[in-house]
């Protein structure tokens, strides 16, 4: 195998295959991506046995082959190269990477041990990328990263109404999301997709882009398809929770406040949490609502925010970090905070827009 | 070494650490408390099978007997002892006093267990007078106020001071009772000779694996580790603690008295008569540690947010597990949970004969909580998922049991596990310290 390719279309290209490899497993091969190339396209394959990154490239191929590179090592090396064409060649157990005056021989894997990943070309459905963006940034940060509660590591997505939901949840908080424009992508079957797949989503595409994402769905797998790169993971199995059974029909108690006024306050206010044991109390009154943290060893701070307030006067803890997220998520410019007392969830969501929702569980403080 | 009365050079030392170490502490409190034990052989410990001697009195060493000897072969060195269960809230009591008397001498007091404490003296000489002086009238007033009798250790260094506090006690030789000089001091200039004829084993960090590898390198004493190369010994024990080994037997010991730090960890052990190879009876046990472990941590108001337990098998080889949870908890329920998630990783096939639930990272039980919504955590098959639910789910119940039992009595209300023959008993966290009592063997099943 020997190629010739541009330094930083191949940094990309091993940067991203690189995201998938995890240097944690019990086979060496797996630290490496895999390298194919044919004629003039490159192929680079990363996987941790659940996750698969796949890119294509067009490159100047001198000779067809395959080789399995050391990721980090590979990625690191290409990207401190002088910038330039870069050629890449395989022979044995070695690849020499060669730029300029840089010359470095590194020790391969056995292409025959790497397993075989197929990342499928067919797409199902398209999304628009935006709006997919968008939805993962209101979404995947409620998800759980504790592994012994996989079910909640993963985002579940779920037809409603001609299009699709996505629902995640840590058991602190809970995010929903309707996805406009995608329908197609899940069938009557729900499926559960690992956050961290969908982080990995998340970096491709941004919420102004323009353009489709392809996804792919089988019982056992998803693939999305953006541009030259592929990601598949295999979907957790398993019955995720009655989300809908969660989520309060009404609430006595509504806020509305100026989004940015409310995020700016909590912000400053938070200066003074130490650790992630420190609520922000919400004292919401006729006329607004005031924020206050304190904290034993450092001191405390109050803001007060002007706003609507319908209800009894209610004083509520959260953890501030998971209000401000859910606040952030927020469409628009105003948000509402909706309540029934201070141990049952509030829901979080815009005035404007009613497609996204976070319920989020307050702070028991005695 | 220097406690000659006419030359009081330990005023030198800086720091000026003590080593309190009360003779006999829970035997000599049960005769303190009981005069016609005097004279006599007392053994306070558990009785039953597994029963080992917590603390004897002199005249009971005097038979061969020692703390940590197996309470059956101590009962054949001496058929006459008298064996008590000890009661171990009398000691804490006493324990009390004994610090508010060190605490009049230095406000650097850290206790190791109920018996022993050190003192660091160095910022309380120019009030008190020297080392020595400090520790007579610590010693005075543990003789007149408690009435007890203790041996003190004082030295530049803890290391020195816990040896040197045995060199204060009373010895015996050829059956006969050897009154100690109560104060032992070491001065800088003698610690090197001092540490030098004791064995490696000595000193704090060396277990019996590095005792063994010690003893590989022909190293048995003080002397041959304070004169090893660091180098060649790095190669047998590695860099970091060949330094450390080679610095303690120098008598460099660089760790500070530190005063009073609130306790660490609540947990409590027990050692069962016969060996259990039964898992349900074990985790009917965990259920009843479970509850002790937790009725004291919410006595102390505190939470604890990791578990482990411990398990000692038939052998004595033991192993430990912990896991640590986002936020405290001191629901019973709720430790048994995590404590049978992490039982079930052991196996018990070879027999369990000690079982130990303890609880640390304490935190105040005025932490607030963050609240879960119910994503089916409590019909979970993972326990510790299932714990932190029932955390949050049993507070409101745990506190109106803890009104109830403050109002009517401890054993008024609990889990019908709990129940025996004599009616509902709740264990508690200090109730058979030392094991389960003597059973006749023909009465167990009656």
């Amino acid at each position: 195998m020997k190629f010739r390719s541009e330094r930083d279309s191949l940094v990309e290209a091993l940067a991203t295959t690189s995201r998938a490899v995890s240097t944690r497993l019990a086979m060496p091969v797996l630290s490496g991506v895999l390298v194919q190339v044919e004629g003039n396209q490159l192929t680079a394959t990363g996987t941790d046995g659940d996750l698969s990154i796949r890119v294509t490239l067009e490159v100047i191929g001198i000779e067809d082959g395959t080789a399995v590179i050391p990721a980090r090592l590979a990625t690191d090396i290409t990207k401190s190269l002088e910038p330039g064409a870069v050629t890449v060649e395989a022979n044995n157990e070695q690849v020499e990477i060669s730029a300029a005056r840089s010359q470095f021989s590194l020790r391969s894997y056995p292409s025959l041990e790497f397993p075989s990943v197929s990342i499928t070309n067919e797409i199902t459905a398209h999304v628009p990328a935006g709006v997919l963006a968008d939805g993962l940034r209101q979404v995947v940060r409620a998800s759980s990263n504790d592994d012994a509660r996989p079910l909640l590591t993963g985002v579940l997505l779920t037809a409603v109404t001609g299009t699709v939901r996505l629902v995640a949840t840590d058991s602190y908080r809970l995010a929903l999301r309707d996805l406009d424009g995608a329908a197609g992508v899940v069938g009557d079957e729900d499926i559960l997709v690992p956050a961290r797949a969908l982080s990995e989503l998340q970096r491709l595409i941004n919420p102004g882009d323009e353009g489709t994402v392809g996804v792919t769905t089988t019982p056992s797998e998803i693939t999305f398809h953006v541009g030259a790169v592929a990601i598949s993971t295999r979907l957790i199995a398993g019955t995720y929770p009655d989300y809908r059974q969660l989520i309060p029909e009404s609430y006595p108690n509504a806020l509305h406040l100026g989004k940015e006024t409310l995020v700016a306050a909590l912000r400053r206010v938070r200066l003074l949490v130490k650790d992630n044991t420190t609520p922000v109390r919400l004292s919401m009154r006729s006329g607004g609502v005031d924020l206050k943290v304190t904290s034993q060893e450092v001191g405390e701070g109050s803001e007060s925010v002007d706003g609507d307030y319908q209800g009894e006067d209610l004083t509520i803890a959260f953890n501030p970090a998971y209000l401000i997220d859910g606040i952030e998520a927020v469409a628009g410019d105003e948000v509402i905070i909706e309540s029934s007392d201070a141990t049952r969830p509030a829901t979080i969501r815009s005035a404007e827009a009613d497609n996204y929702r976070y319920l989020l569980m307050p702070v028991r403080v005695s | 070494m220097a406690d000659l009365p006419h030359e009081d050079r330990s005023g030198e030392l800086h720091p000026a650490i003590l080593l309190v170490d009360m003779d006999s502490f829970f035997a000599s409190v049960e005769v303190r408390d009981d005069p016609t034990l005097r004279g006599k052989a007392v053994l306070v410990g558990g009785d039953g099978g597994r029963g080992v001697v917590a603390s004897c009195t002199y005249e009971a060493r005097k038979f061969g007997i020692h703390s940590a000897m197996p309470m059956v072969t101590a009962k054949r060195l001496c058929p006459d002892a008298i064996v008590l269960p000890g009661k171990i809230s009398r000691y804490a009591e006493v324990s009390r006093e004994l610090k508010e008397i060190l605490l009049d001498h230095s406000p650097l007091v850290e206790p190791l267990g109920l018996d022993e404490a050190f003192v660091d003296v160095t910022g309380a000489t120019s009030l008190l007078g020297s080392p020595l002086t400090i520790a007579r009238s610590i010693e005075r007033r543990i003789h007149d106020d408690l009435r007890l009798n203790c041996g003190i250790g004082v030295g530049p260094s803890k290391l020195v001071a816990k040896l040197a506090s045995r060199d204060a006690k009373p010895t015996i030789n050829a059956g006969k009772i050897k009154p100690g000089p109560g104060v032992f001091v070491v001065l800088q200039d003698e610690v090197r000779e001092y540490l030098n004829q004791f064995p490696v084993r000595a000193l704090y960090g060396v277990g019996p694996a590095t005792a063994k590898t010690l003893g590989r390198l022909g190293i048995e004493h003080v002397k041959e580790l304070a004169e090893m190369a660091p180098d060649v010994l790095a190669i047998h024990v590695g860099h970091h603690h060949a330094a450390t080994l080679i610095g303690l037997a120098r008598g460099e010991d660089p760790r500070v008295v530190v005063a009073d730090v609130a306790s660490k960890s609540i947990g409590h052990e027990e050692t069962y008569a016969t060996d259990i190879v039964v898992r349900e009876e074990l985790e009917g046990r965990l259920r009843r540690l479970s509850l002790s472990v937790a009725n004291a941590l919410r006595s102390a108001d505190r939470r604890g947010r990791t578990i482990s337990i411990k398990v000692k098998y038939s052998d004595f080889s033991m192993v430990s597990r912990a896991h640590t949870m986002v936020s405290g908890i001191d629901d019973p329920e709720a430790i048994l949970a995590v404590g049978t998630a992490l039982l079930g990783t052991l196996e018990i096939d070879q027999g369990v004969r000690l079982l130990g639930v303890s609880t640390s990272n304490l935190e105040d039980s005025s932490t607030p909580v963050q609240l879960q919504l119910d994503v089916g955590s409590n019909s979970t098959e993972d326990l510790k998922a299932q714990a932190a639910w029932l955390q949050l789910e049993r507070a409101t119940l745990d506190d109106a049991v803890d009104e109830i039992r403050a109002r009517f009595g401890h054993n008024i209300l609990g889990a019908a596990s709990m129940l025996e023959r004599t009616g509902l008993v709740i264990p508690e966290q200090r109730s058979q310290p030392f094991g389960p009592p003597a059973v006749d063997s023909d009465s167990e099943e009656s």
